[in-house]
């Protein structure tokens, strides 16, 4: 593995939110790190607090929310003691975030012109048509067609395919040193989202950026992630490079993920696709046993005799379940009968 | 491990009218604003009982005598008396009674006319909607002290002429809210089915329509009672109200004005009456709203 | 656009053809104009006489065409108090109601789109309390009672402000607050619940995350959003100050068409109370119209679709 300095790096990230008579703890104890050029995919259902991370490691999170690290820095500098006025300059210019909506994200009552314009006056000393210029190269590169029409344009006037190019063209803009996309491509048509991965892709070979791809579907982490980070409950419960992960997921969580997607040439029409039975649960107090118990297929005594610590099975491979990491050990039969048990 | 379930315990089925009474006695606002109205309710019922004086005989050796907590005050006018030699307290008192009758009975008025025009409005659509749309349009345009002043002034003031102003006056809030209550409730289901099974258009409004629109029906009855009773406080206040020998609040601030310098209570009392009364049935009226909103805003 | 704004001419100019008609039956309904206007203690032939000098004899119909087609020429009618022209009487008092309409509603704006503002932006919160406060109090309180009040504090007791008159803009200032302040919680409310929601959209979430000043996370990107009801609803409350400034011109002795109407009520003066109804009426009509066109070109997805 090079020695690439990490453009960030995050361990222990908490977040709580205080709930009337109780605490919620939908980000427990969080390790992140992103070098450079490197794509991180962080990986989870709706509710693990993979979102949640990502407002965290941006400093946007709600004014309710407290937050905890032992560390987040992002180039070397310290940032958990970041005043917000800090976090306002770092913002939009060295670390940028694209978000999964593109109908909503961009402000209708503004031209695209004048919303790529903020930004750049926001960051940097330009004159207006030095804004202009840097905006169009922009619209260039994410390969927006004609794009001085569409300077002019409001959002509702463009695609929603157009709109995410031009949410990234946004994102590039000040040259940040990292991104983050939380579930880009899932309001877009399948077609046009290999394109918005392929152009992120394209843009990081170029420029070097690090790149957090968060995401639920493990069909996007395939082609475009370095490592994957796996999140259940608000914790890592799987970590290692994409193909480690991909081709030995060693967590049942991870398991479970795998077996819910078609595979190409082998899923048969008609066979019934795997899902993880139960919902996540609500994260109040701290974990005293296992966090996936009640869905896991394997679960037995010692998963719920205290909390699990994450440990490396090899290679960097990291894992937070207590079953042996060499998954000879695993009862092929035991999703059948798991999902035949809860239905 | 299996799962364990469990059924889920039995609910007796409460009706909505049930649940509303029951979350408006839990609500503080309820509570205080509902007991000033009372009081000041009950002040006016029992005006004759609570006081030996008329309001309107004047007793001019008795001009301007002073309320019991300036120096030379007694309890025998514990409010003072005014330029005509007359009880304030007294005045006060009747000045409740005709403040509340012409409250109540204007918006029976303005309800009547705004409720049957709103649900017209709303159940059959179409050119109805239009028609009335286009009154409410009309009504809205028109400055409403304005006319009122212009009707009375040329006709002659009366107590059953000024009811009869307000009323015709006060019911575009009535209509806009039971149009919209109603166009909802029309087009659910069992209004549909309602129709199906061949009930009579009477029949659905009496029974299907009316009892689910007396929630937004007392809410709006709150609001507009403290806007008849404003209204009616101005007029009087310009002199076209109510006219002596009766009493009203707005009548009692006009005939203080000239006292603001020397006498600024014979001012404040009649209109710290007045809007602790609006404050008494804006309160009623928000807890009413917030009790006969859906399930989702407790 | 143009099919929008076609429409909504049509119907204003529906409103005020069937207000003029309304204004008309009023004044000439309301009770005998000729008795009113001979007066008190006037004999049968005093009053016959005036009915037959001003033409109330002839059908009503008549006498409303008569009226209108002299209004689509400029004649508003003959003050028979003042022996003026009407349209003269009206320019003498517009523009003092015009000043303290736009003066109110500018105080009104100025209290209440900042205090909605900050209580959005902290909910629940002391300043949340107070401007909910405020709001109930506004609304209990007659403006009548608040002018005296004001009168009294600022005009008696501190002696700040003149109480009567219209010669200097101070003249305007209590006045102007006693008028716009009932519309202050109407605003306010708006305006809070109006942030309340846009604060939580995506695309305020993506200015902060582009790092903008809360200032232009607030208000460009927030308020300009959550302003536009407000605007149709601020035209709305300037018409009902127009027609509600009868009471604060005769408690301050403005001379604006309120205190006109006032008088000639008190007059019977036929001719002004309605021309002045009309003017009313109409400029009502105008303001919503103009709400709601301010409305359409405010949000650019109507403007270009």
């Amino acid at each position: 593995m090079s020695m690439t300095a990490p453009i960030l790096e995050v361990s222990g990230l908490k977040v709580e939110i205080p709930v009337r008579d109780t605490v919620l703890r939908p980000v427990r104890g969080i390790d992140i790190s992103v070098a450079k050029g490197e794509t991180v995919a962080i990986v989870g259902e709706s509710g693990c607090g993979k979102s949640l991370t990502a407002l965290a490691i941006m400093g946007l999170l709600p004014r309710q929310a407290r937050l905890t690290s032992d560390r987040i820095d992002l180039n070397g500098e310290s940032l958990s003691e970041a005043s917000p006025r800090r976090w306002r300059k770092l913002r939009g210019d060295r670390i940028a975030m694209i978000f999964q909506d593109p109908m909503t994200a961009l402000d209708p009552c503004y031209r695209i012109g004048d919303q790529m314009a903020e930004i750049l006056k926001q960051h940097r000393k330009v004159s207006r048509s030095a804004a202009r210029e840097r905006s169009l190269e922009l619209l260039r590169k994410v390969g927006i067609p004609s794009p001085e029409e569409r300077l002019n344009q409001y959002p509702h006037q463009l695609s929603g395919g157009l709109r995410q190019r031009v949410m990234i063209a946004m994102a590039l803009l000040c040259e940040p040193e990292l991104i983050i996309a939380d579930e880009p491509t899932t309001a877009l048509d399948v077609t046009i989202q290999a394109q918005i991965l392929r152009l992120l892709r394209d843009i990081q070979r170029e420029t070097g950026i690090g790149l957090i791809l968060i995401t639920h579907d493990l069909g996007v982490v395939a082609g475009m992630a370095d490592r994957i980070v796996v999140m259940y409950g608000g914790e890592v419960v799987e970590a290692g490079t994409c193909d480690e992960v991909l081709a030995r997921p060693l967590h049942p969580y991870t398991e479970g993920l795998m077996r819910s997607i078609p595979v190409p040439g082998e899923t048969r029409r008609g066979e019934t696709l795997g899902f993880i039975p139960g919902v996540v649960p609500r994260q109040t107090g701290d974990l005293t046993r296992c966090g996936f118990l009640e869905r896991c297929p394997y679960a037995h005594a010692s998963c719920a005799e205290g909390s699990i610590a994450l440990r490396d099975a090899g290679a960097g491979h990291l894992m937070r379940c207590v079953l042996p990491a060499a998954g000879s050990g695993r009862d092929p039969e035991a999703w059948t009968r798991h999902s035949e048990a809860s239905s | 491990m299996p799962p364990v379930t469990h059924a889920p315990p039995l609910q007796i089925a409460v009706s909505p009218t049930r649940v509303a009474v029951g979350r408006a006695l839990r609500h503080g606002s309820f509570w205080v604003g509902g007991l000033i109205i009372l009081v000041i309710l009950l002040a006016a019922i029992f005006a004759p009982w609570l006081t030996p004086y008329d309001p309107s005989i004047q007793d001019l050796g008795q001009r301007f005598v002073a309320p019991v907590w300036a120096e030379d005050g007694s309890w025998a006018h514990p409010l003072g008396t005014d330029g005509l030699g007359r009880d304030y307290l007294t005045r006060l008192l009747f000045g409740a009674r005709i403040s509340l009758m012409i409250g109540f009975l204007t918006i029976l008025i303005s309800g009547t006319i705004g409720t049957a025009m709103g649900v017209a409005a709303g159940y059959w659509g179409g050119w109805v909607d239009l028609v009335v749309n286009f009154i409410i349009t009309i009504r809205l345009t028109l400055p409403v002290v304005l006319v009122a002043l212009v009707v009375v002034a040329l006709i002659g003031s009366s107590l059953s002429l000024l009811v009869m102003v307000i009323g015709l006056l006060l019911w575009d809030r009535f209509a806009i809210v039971m149009r919209s209550a109603t166009q909802q409730l029309a087009s659910r289901e069992y209004i549909t089915s309602a129709r199906t099974i061949g009930s009579s258009t009477t029949r659905i409004l009496i029974r299907e329509i009316m009892p689910n629109i007396m929630g937004p029906l007392i809410v709006v009855a709150s609001i507009e009672l403290a806007h008849a009773i404003l209204l009616e406080a101005a007029l009087s206040f310009l002199g076209l109200g109510v006219q002596p020998p009766n009493v009203s609040w707005g009548l009692m601030v006009a005939e203080a004005k000239s006292q603001l310098l020397f006498r600024p209570w014979m001012i404040a009392v009649p209109g710290a009456a007045l809007v602790l009364l609006i404050f008494a049935i804006n309160l009623v009226g928000d807890a009413l709203r917030d009790v006969t909103t859906p399930e989702g805003k407790a | 656009m143009l099919f929008f704004i076609l429409k909504r001419l049509l119907v204003t100019f529906l409103v005020v053809a069937v207000t003029s008609v309304i204004a008309f039956l009023l004044v000439h309904m309301s009770g005998d104009p000729a008795a009113a206007m001979a007066g008190e203690g006037a004999s049968a032939s005093d009053i016959a006489a005036v009915r037959e000098l001003f033409g109330f004899d002839r059908p009503l119909i008549l006498q409303y065409l008569d009226w209108i087609g002299r209004l689509l020429q400029g004649d508003f009618g003959r003050s028979y108090y003042l022996r003026m022209d009407v349209v003269d009487v009206l320019a003498e008092h517009v523009p003092v109601t015009a000043t303290l309409g736009v003066l109110a509603l500018t105080f009104a704006l100025a209290l209440s789109i900042p205090l909605g503002v900050l209580a959005a932006l902290r909910p629940n919160t002391v300043i949340d309390r107070i401007s909910l406060w405020l709001a109930v109090a506004g609304q209990a309180l007659p403006s009548f009672l608040f002018a005296l009040g004001l009168m009294y504090l600022f005009g008696v007791y501190l002696r700040w402000l003149p109480i009567s008159g219209d010669s200097t803009w101070a003249h305007f200032i209590m006045p102007s607050v006693a008028l716009g302040y009932y519309a202050t919680p109407a605003i306010m409310r708006l305006t809070r619940s109006g942030m309340l929601d846009v604060m939580q959209a995506d695309h305020v979430r993506t200015a902060r995350a582009y790092g903008l000043t809360p200032w232009r996370v607030v208000v460009r990107h927030g308020l300009r959003h959550a302003i536009v009801p407000v605007v149709s609803l601020a035209a709305v409350q300037l018409g009902f100050m127009l027609g509600g400034s009868i009471v604060i011109e005769t408690i301050f002795s403005l001379k604006g068409i309120g205190h006109l109407a006032w008088e000639s009520i008190q007059r019977a003066d036929i001719e002004v109370i309605q021309a002045i109804l009309l003017l009313i009426a109409v400029a009502y009509a105008i303001l919503t119209l103009v709400a709601d066109l301010l409305n359409a070109a405010l949000d650019p997805r109507i403007r270009i679709s």
